[in-house]
């Protein structure tokens, strides 16, 4: 095969995710209409330069009672109306699969500029209601149908056959979230920048940290989150003609070094009877990682410079530590223990604070990663930027496992 | 600032002692809370616990009494925090307390919304002035981000620089320095605003005047809904400070109505009385709302809608801030006279205060925004258009600020940020 095309990423911008948009009185489109505005702001990007949009969105239907979600894209400008435009859906990946749409259209030249969107507007509802909307990214009739915050008990479990097939301690889970937490304060969009918590409130149960599901508490849990981003890809040819424009050289623009994605099955029993005999738990997501490795041509996982990873709960952080191959399989907590992760550490993950301090607005997470990976890229993430950093890794999943999409993102 | 990481609070079983100990204590401080007596200390505590949503702050946390624990606890502070009652004797009082047991390179921090620094600072040590500044936070701390750091006369400049520092990077603030004027910057702005609706309910009616005036117009509550949650003794007290010691251009929108005098005689405080209510009061489900003409609740009826304010609110649902604001400036009949009068008397007003108690537009819109969750007066500007806004407050007869008269002449915009900056001020 041959190479394909190389995809740049210009920048975009991310509406604050503290903000309660129901609160607001406010219908999806206006957060997509203010995260795209601000985005063109960002890299001073005409509106009439952008030749194709992509939407990722996991639930408007259910959250918002409103489908046909990329046609809103046109909405946020007159220049906009007659755009190629759709929206993606792969439950919390969907923000990637729209990435991946719009970067392989970039690759195989229909378009030089695209604009990917994410978007999703949750608390439009009740946390119950809502508990069971996200139960939709399962097998619902199967794993979610009449059961009360299905998706944290599924990662209780991801937790769970950690802890049979090579021990777990919850500790080491505590630890991943207060260092989550500790993070987004240094990140002016972080939804918990103003919240408190500490290592021993994540160790305990009680008033305000109760089970939600098997091993999992409230501080376990990523956070219901209203929020958009949006970020522009282009081609080398308009890349080129930007940076110019911009006074900037060609290799200054973070590219898509690789990617990798792959879809396990639905059901959490069927991942972990298939993975029986696997060292990984969840050896989809370890393959969607090595592809993605491979396309960048990085040896090792010590090539990068720092990961945003999806935590959706503290369980998952801690699988994505052993996939990467931090760790061989099953001693994550050694990286934990060590201070690998942390911001200063040898790999800091999630220094934006992830899913768990950032905020986990499903449909728009894959490009929340994205943009922090532009961030840290581009020396450009404030308080929260790893020295020096060169390449880039995010990995962002749909349901238990399920969809497992991974960019590493470099000069 | 002492190299050490000790805080004290002073008042902490009130609302802002309680809440500032959460802001503290969440950015690794250690914190020690006093109050009258240990139970009281106590009882701050628990608040505190709440406003963090987690028992184990408590952990950063220690309490004592004044009288066996004042002093102990003052000198080994670097910060120590006063949050006591706005009654000028009783700060004083404390501050010679303070001034006798603090480490010299101690800072010590007034939580008032608008008292005098320099005259809580008279009297006392050198090092006690070179280090004494008002610290202002707004209610609830553990939420609303933005603070105002008032230097007094004989305020080291450096220590200003390392509370600002302090509060930016630790505590997460959004700080201004102000001059040290009655009501410092935001709740001069702010109660001008929310004492001027207030006077207009008196003829308009209440429900009227907060539809009008509603989130709409740049604010995440109505404003009479807002006077009722901060409290009238507390809206007295800010309006008849500025009332009584400031001679501006909007004077007489900080006399309170006398229809809110009568309520204040009778126990009406807002929502912290709730059998007597305020502007509204509610029993189970029903909701009544204040008559200013006789003084009694009423059951609450919905105005009848406004052409203009419903059209305004729909913009503002798709986040198209720009158009709403074009329809506020075209729209006709006396309603939308009324509203543009306050919405650009807030303009004016707040941007004439660049210069006199606020160092810049950018300031008041700083405060605005994060202490009030109030739209920045540069925005609503920028929305408008400089030059169209130069000509609607000339229409309005109301005194044109020398920064719009710049940004008109230039053809610039004067809010320094984007939409994703000022967007959530304005409520569909």
């Amino acid at each position: 095969m041959t190479k394909p095309a190389p995809v740049y990423v210009l920048g975009g911008a991310q509406t604050d995710f503290a903000r309660n948009w129901s609160k607001e009185g406010k219908h999806f489109v206006a957060m997509m209409r203010e995260a795209t505005l601000g985005a063109l702001e960002a890299t001073k990007i005409e509106p009439r330069e952008v030749e194709t949009a992509h939407v990722g969105n996991f639930a408007a239907e259910l959250y918002a009672k409103q489908g046909h979600v990329g046609a809103f894209f046109v909405e946020i400008d007159p220049v906009f109306s007659g755009l190629p435009t759709s929206r993606h859906e792969a439950a919390c990946a969907s923000g990637s699969i729209a990435l991946i749409a719009a970067s392989a259209e970039i690759e195989a030249a229909r378009y030089d500029l695209a604009c990917v969107v994410g978007v999703e507007q949750m608390k439009t509802v009740d946390s119950t209601t809502g508990g069971d909307y996200l139960g939709t990214a399962a097998w619902y009739e199967r794993e979610a149908k009449g059961i009360e915050f299905p998706f944290p008990k599924l990662f209780g479990r991801l937790g769970d056959e950690y802890d049979k097939r090579y021990g777990l301690k919850d500790e080491h889970l505590a630890h991943i979230s207060a260092v989550n937490y500790s993070n987004a304060k240094r990140n002016p969009n972080a939804q918990t920048r103003n919240w408190f918590m500490s290592e021993s409130h994540a160790q305990h149960e009680s008033k305000f940290n109760q089970v939600i599901g098997g091993r999992i508490k409230v501080s376990d849990c990523s956070q219901v989150t209203d929020g958009s981003v949006a970020i522009f890809l282009a081609s080398e040819k308009f890349a080129s003609a930007w940076a110019r424009r911009h006074g900037k050289q060609l290799a200054d623009i973070p590219r898509i070094l690789g990617w990798g994605h792959h879809t396990a099955p639905l059901e959490f029993d069927a991942k972990v009877a298939e993975s029986r005999d696997n060292a990984y738990v969840l050896p989809h997501t370890r393959q969607a990682i090595l592809d993605a490795f491979k396309r960048a041509g990085i040896g090792s996982v010590a090539e990068l410079s720092g990961i945003e990873t999806h935590d959706c709960f503290t369980t998952s952080e801690y699988m994505a530590i052993d996939h990467f191959g931090i760790t061989k399989p099953g001693e994550s907590w050694k990286a934990v223990e060590e201070g690998v992760i942390e911001l200063g550490g040898k790999l800091p993950i999630n220094p934006s604070g992830g899913l768990i301090g950032a905020g986990h607005p499903v449909g728009a997470t894959g490009v929340r990663q994205m943009l922090d990976c532009h961030r840290q890229i581009t020396n450009s993430a404030g308080d929260y930027q790893v020295e020096d950093a060169k390449k880039f890794a995010m990995l962002n999943i749909g349901g238990s496992g399920t969809t497992s999409c991974v960019f590493i993102v470099g000069k | 600032m002492a190299g050490n990481n000790k805080v004290v609070i002073i008042g902490a079983n009130g609302t802002m002692g309680a809440g500032a100990a959460c802001v503290f204590a969440g950015a690794g401080y250690s914190v020690t809370m006093l109050a009258r007596s240990l139970g009281k200390a106590a009882e701050g505590l628990t608040e505190t616990q709440n406003d963090a949503r987690a028992e184990a702050i408590a952990e950063r946390i220690s309490l004592g009494a004044y009288d066996a624990d004042l002093a102990r606890a003052v000198g080994e502070a670097a910060i120590i925090f006063e949050s006591l009652a706005e009654d000028l004797p009783l700060k004083k009082q404390f501050f010679e307390l303070i001034d006798k047991s603090r480490r010299p390179d101690a800072v010590v921090a007034t939580g008032s919304s608008g008292l005098s620094i320099a005259e809580m600072a008279r009297g006392r040590s050198d090092s006690f002035r070179r280090n004494f500044m008002g610290v202002h936070l707004f209610n609830p701390p553990n939420v609303i981000v933005g603070a105002e750091v008032i230097p007094g006369p004989d305020t080291d400049p450096a220590a200003v620089k390392n509370v600002v520092a302090m509060l930016t990077k630790r505590l997460g603030r959004k700080v201004i320095v102000t001059r040290d004027m009655p009501a410092f910057v935001g709740n001069r702005v702010g109660f001008k605003v929310l004492n001027e609706t207030a006077q207009l309910a008196g003829e308009h009616g209440v429900a009227f005047i907060d539809y009008l005036i509603g989130p709409h117009t740049g604010r995440a509550m109505a404003p009479l809904a807002t006077v009722d949650l901060v409290g009238w003794d507390v809206h007295k007290a800010i309006v008849d400070n500025v009332y009584a010691n400031c001679e501006d251009e909007a004077h007489e929108s900080f006399a309170m109505p006398s229809y809110m005098s009568a309520g204040l005689a009778k126990g009406c405080l807002g929502d912290k009385t709730p059998e007597r209510g305020g502007f509204y009061r509610r029993a189970g489900k029903e909701v009544f709302v204040l008559d200013p003409k006789t003084g009694g609740h009423e059951k609450f009826q919905k105005p009848a809608p406004i052409e203009f304010v419903e059209k305004m609110k729909q913009l503002h649902r798709v986040g198209r801030y720009s158009q709403a604001f074009s329809l506020l400036a075209e729209a006709k009949g006396a309603e939308a006279d009324l509203c543009r009068r306050v919405v650009l008397g807030y303009v004016s007003y707040a941007l004439n205060r660049v210069g006199e108690v606020a160092a810049s537009a950018a300031d008041v819109d700083t405060i605005m925004s994060y202490g009030f969750n109030w739209a920045p007066p540069t925005a609503i500007v920028d929305l408008l258009g400089a030059k169209n806004t130069v000509a609607m407050l000339q229409k309005l007869k109301l005194k044109v600020p020398a920064t719009v008269e710049q940004a008109a002449s230039r053809g610039a915009r004067m809010f320094p940020g984007g939409v994703l900056e000022y967007g959530r001020t304005f409520v569909g």
